[in-house]
């Protein structure tokens, strides 16, 4: 609790700090102040401390989610340094706004009732759409901007007639009581309650971008500036994803059969259409969009598998794709200034070249993303597999491995275009910082691939 | 110990010599760090001692870093050992580019490959037999021939689906071990899967091998890719790579899913049999030098593999001769073939002719190796082929038939190749071709002496498989049980 206080403290802190004109100090700030957060989570390990009637329930696993995302979101702080350095931003609004973010990603973790859920995807989005337009002269990032509130607002707006509705039939917000009246129907639920949890279901995949409902996020990806959407392929992804687990572990498990269907189908269709729509991408944004949709399917995967070891899985996977995902972007804004403001693929045509050391990092980085032993990306795909077939879940698993082969296909048509020869490579230029964090994350990726862990969450 | 010390040798070597940018540093000592291998192995080889080495890796999925071996490991790891040393040795005095990354690649691979052949757990197997795909796609990816960006892709994504529908296979073993699950292959080898079951975890597991080996009809990645690939890199792949099929196939469907074995022995063996059929007719078409042996070699394979599924000891001890005298013999044919393409420019059978008035002891050499090819008599590929056609015969006649046919095509499209690249008139174009050199013989002359040798006293491999007879069995063992309860 004392680290939600504080990082919302912090967010005004910094917000005001934007009054001073220097900006070299305000990534630091946000950083050391994240770090404290950090260690405030730390803190209240294992208490499983419970606020406002029981609203918010601060148990290990939001706690592990809050430090995986706090951890994430301290590399894109780092990556802003060097990146908010060369823009004419507000700089101050935008680490701020991130930071508010952070604390709505806060409150879907650790809700234990509908409405805390509700509130935290609002404080989440809401500085979103405002991020996502931050470059205000890109016709692409206002489209973006506009989009992702359009559709955002569409899908809370479902999200909270689902909530009315659950709460009709069964006069609660309360998880834990929801879950005990869906229990007295033997799933057999009235239409309300049903289409209530559809809604709520709705609401949530649209937030994880889980297809049908993944449709803003190519474009918004695109358009919004880069360090945002690294910042929504991470953070916001996690956040999603273990709101979504909780919603289900916490409240709506076992789901009644024509839901779970319904679930299931997503995934599918997840998968299908993540791994397919990548194939096709010559922008590297875009593809990295689609290939976040493809990752919410094997999540969704794992976490439909209604398995004991669901929560670890779904905490590692998140963390060491977002632990892959972060480096990518430097990488690609490092070659994009390189090649006058492109965005296709083949601005990392002859990398290997130019850069030695970077194509290396980046070709670890793209295996573990295609899940490609000795990367960490191997042993979360591995677990999600694991789990999925000892639940005997097999054609499904079957599906997911073929799509995973696609994926194979996406990730190494860059790793080909990195190692094709060019008489003239674009010079590379890397700061240290970026340097830095482009080794610690590929070093990272492969030893927590050697050093696996799960926590008991 | 000494098992981790023969699985890091090479790695290690490798890191350590990637600062070194001078060819003239790094190759001599990755060669030796070869040789040494070499010599540790046949030390373990001759001490006859059985070792492990166990590390707990991840307890709470039953993952354990364990290494050990057995006869059947034993001859993989020493055909790995064997050939690596003449593998670095093909990159001296030649013209590379970023020789220090090349060289460690190809000892990465090597690693990477002794790691697959050692390994007792099934995670472990997995983890390396990807990672040993991992270097040789960027030995082709960047030192390869024309064509590479697109054949190697296809190489690269045809090899990965076959794994991942084995990593599938190994995912569902392991949630069939009793207690706490474990992916030990000791474990494994103890489940009792129905039949039914058997029989589609078959075609799961074996796709990946298929795919390795390769069986028609999983073959259309290879002809390209070896044609495509440099002298070393097609020399990793068919010497050694198409053996991780084989020695996979033997340690996960024999002892673990006998009743799917079994079940679709006779569909296996066919599909080899046309394979082999398959590939010697195409094989007698072409005109592209590599190419030819690139057919052939599968060929070859598709006789191992047809011998690997009528599951007799005959059979299996002359796959596992073979699997020596087929790796000896195809890297050196490879390497013929791109001397050949050093001195005329050009791989095309029609533009040679008349080589051997100009080189002559290329000729010879190349002559030599042509016959161990063809297994005629007193070279190692016919001790390995004459046995595998004798289990082969103990199935079925016809099976011995179509078998004995990779022998009489072999002999036809090898020799008709040999004539029409080495003999017949002088050309003028060729006039300033040389005869070979120095570290040609380096090479050659070894490998030659090794076919020769095994032709002439195959005893050396024999005492080998005597301990490896055992693992053999063992092997074999729930097969057989099942074909005595049926017989009962």
């Amino acid at each position: 609790m004392s680290a939600l206080i504080f990082t919302i403290v912090l967010g005004i802190i910094v917000l005001y700090l934007g009054f001073i004109k220097n900006k070299a100090v305000l990534a630091p700030i946000a950083i050391a102040g994240l770090l404290i957060a950090l260690y405030l989570s730390i803190q209240d390990w294992g208490l499983g401390s419970k606020y406002f009637h029981d609203m918010i329930l601060f148990d290990n696993f939001s706690i592990a989610f809050n430090i995986s995302m706090i951890i994430i979101t301290i590399l894109i702080f780092l990556f802003g340094i060097d990146y908010y350095k060369r823009m004419e931003f507000h700089v101050a609004e935008q680490y701020a706004l991130m930071i508010f973010a952070l604390t709505g990603a806060f409150l879907m973790t650790s809700f234990s009732n509908l409405i805390m859920l509700f509130l935290g995807i609002e404080i989440l989005s809401i500085p979103l759409y405002v991020l996502a337009g931050g470059k205000k002269a890109s016709f692409r990032s206002n489209e973006a901007s506009f989009k992702y509130f359009m559709l955002g607002s569409f899908a809370t707006a479902i999200f909270l007639f689902g909530i009315a509705l659950v709460y009709g039939a069964s006069a609660t917000f309360y998880l834990p009581e929801i879950k005990i009246y869906l229990a007295q129907f033997n799933g057999n639920l009235p239409p309300m309650v049903m289409v209530g949890l559809l809604f709520i279901l709705i609401g949530v995949a649209f937030k994880v971008a889980a297809a049908p409902f993944h449709f803003w996020s190519p474009d918004v990806y695109e358009g919004a500036p880069t360090i945002v959407t690294a910042f929504m392929a991470t953070v916001v992804k996690t956040a999603g994803f273990a709101a979504f687990y909780r919603l289900l572990g916490m409240g709506l498990l076992p789901l009644p059969i024509p839901l779970e269907k319904a679930l299931w189908v997503m995934t599918g269709l997840t998968l299908l259409i993540g791994n397919l729509g990548a194939l096709k991408q010559t922008n590297f944004k875009r593809l990295l969009a689609y290939s976040a949709i493809a990752h919410s399917g094997f999540i969704m995967l794992a976490m439909l598998s209604q398995h004991d070891s669901a929560a670890a899985v779904l905490l590692y996977y998140t963390f060491v794709y977002s632990l892959a995902t972060v480096p990518l972007f430097i990488i690609f804004i490092l070659a994009k200034r390189a090649a006058d403001g492109q965005e296709e693929l083949s601005i990392f045509r002859g990398l290997f070249k130019a850069k030695h050391w970077i194509a290396v990092f980046m070709t670890i980085l793209l295996m573990s993303l295609a899940g490609i032993p000795p990367t960490s990306g191997f042993i979360a795909k591995y677990q999600v597999f694991v789990l999925s077939i000892s639940k005997g879940i097999l054609l499904t698993s079957i599906f997911a491995i073929l799509m995973a082969i696609v994926g194979i296909y996406y990730y190494f048509n860059v790793v080909r275009e990195v190692f094709t020869e060019r008489e003239q490579p674009e010079v590379i230029i890397v700061s240290k910082l970026n340097a830095a964090l482009i080794i610690v994350c590929s070093v990272a990726v492969v030893l927590l691939g050697i050093f696996v862990w799960r926590l008991p969450i | 110990m000494i098992l981790l010390i023969i699985l890091l040798i090479p790695i290690l070597t490798g890191l350590f010599l990637l600062p070194f940018r001078n060819a003239a540093v790094m190759r001599p000592l990755a060669l030796a760090s070869s040789i040494a291998n070499l010599l540790i192995t046949l030390a373990l080889i001759s001490s006859s001692e059985t070792t492990t080495f166990t590390l707990s890796w991840i307890n709470f999925m039953g993952i354990n870093f364990s290494l050990g071996f057995d006869g059947i490991s034993l001859i993989m790891i020493l055909l790995t050992n064997l050939l690596f040393p003449f593998i670095i040795l093909a990159g001296f005095n030649r013209e590379q580019r970023n020789v220090h990354l090349l060289n460690f690649l190809i000892l990465f691979t090597q690693s990477a490959l002794l790691g697959v052949f050692l390994a007792q757990n099934a995670f472990l197997f997995y983890v390396f037999w990807e990672l040993a795909l991992i270097p040789v796609y960027f030995i082709l990816l960047i030192w390869g021939g024309d064509g590479r960006k697109t054949i190697t892709f296809k190489f690269f994504i045809y090899t990965l689906t076959g794994s991942l529908f084995l990593l599938f296979g190994i995912i569902y073993l392991y949630q069939l071990t009793p207690g706490t699950h474990t992916t030990d292959f000791s474990a494994f080898n103890q489940l009792h899967i129905p039949a039914g079951t058997q029989n589609w975890l078959f075609w799961v597991l074996f796709i990946a091998f298929a795919i390795k080996m390769p069986v028609f009809p999983f073959h259309t990645w290879q002809p390209p890719t070896y044609n495509m690939a440099s002298t070393q890199g097609v020399m990793i792949l068919a010497g050694v790579m198409t053996k991780m099929g084989i020695y996979g196939a033997l340690r996960f469907l024999f002892p673990i899913i006998p009743l799917g074995v079994l079940y679709w022995q006779n569909t296996v063996i066919v599909l080899s049999l046309i394979g082999v059929i398959y590939a010697s007719m195409i094989a007698f078409r072409k005109t592209n030098l590599k190419m030819l042996i690139a057919f052939s070699s599968m060929a070859h394979i598709s006789l191992m593999v047809a011998a690997m599924f009528v599951v007799n000891t005959f059979a299996l001890q002359g796959l596992l001769f073979q699997v020596i005298s087929h790796g000896v013999t195809i890297i050196a044919l490879f390497y013929l073939a791109s001397l050949i393409k050093e001195k005329t420019g050009t791989l095309e059978l029609p533009q040679m002719g008349g080589l051997k008035l100009q080189a002559p002891n290329m000729a010879l050499l190349l002559l030599i190796v042509v016959l161990g090819s063809i297994a005629l008599p007193l070279t190692s590929g016919f001790v390995g082929e004459f046995l595998m056609i004798t289990g082969l015969f103990q199935q079925s006649i016809w099976f011995a038939t179509a078998g004995g046919m990779t022998m009489i095509l072999g002999a036809i499209y090898m020799l008709y190749a040999y004539q029409r690249a080495m003999l017949g008139e002088r050309k003028t174009v060729f006039e300033q071709i040389t005869d070979i050199r120095t570290l040609d013989y380096l090479i050659l002359i070894p490998l030659i002496v090794v076919i020769i040798g095994l032709g002439i006293y195959p005893q050396p491999i024999f005492n080998l498989l005597e301990q490896s007879i055992h693992s053999t069995q063992n092997l074999i063992k729930p097969v057989a049980d099942v074909v005595s309860i049926v017989a009962h």
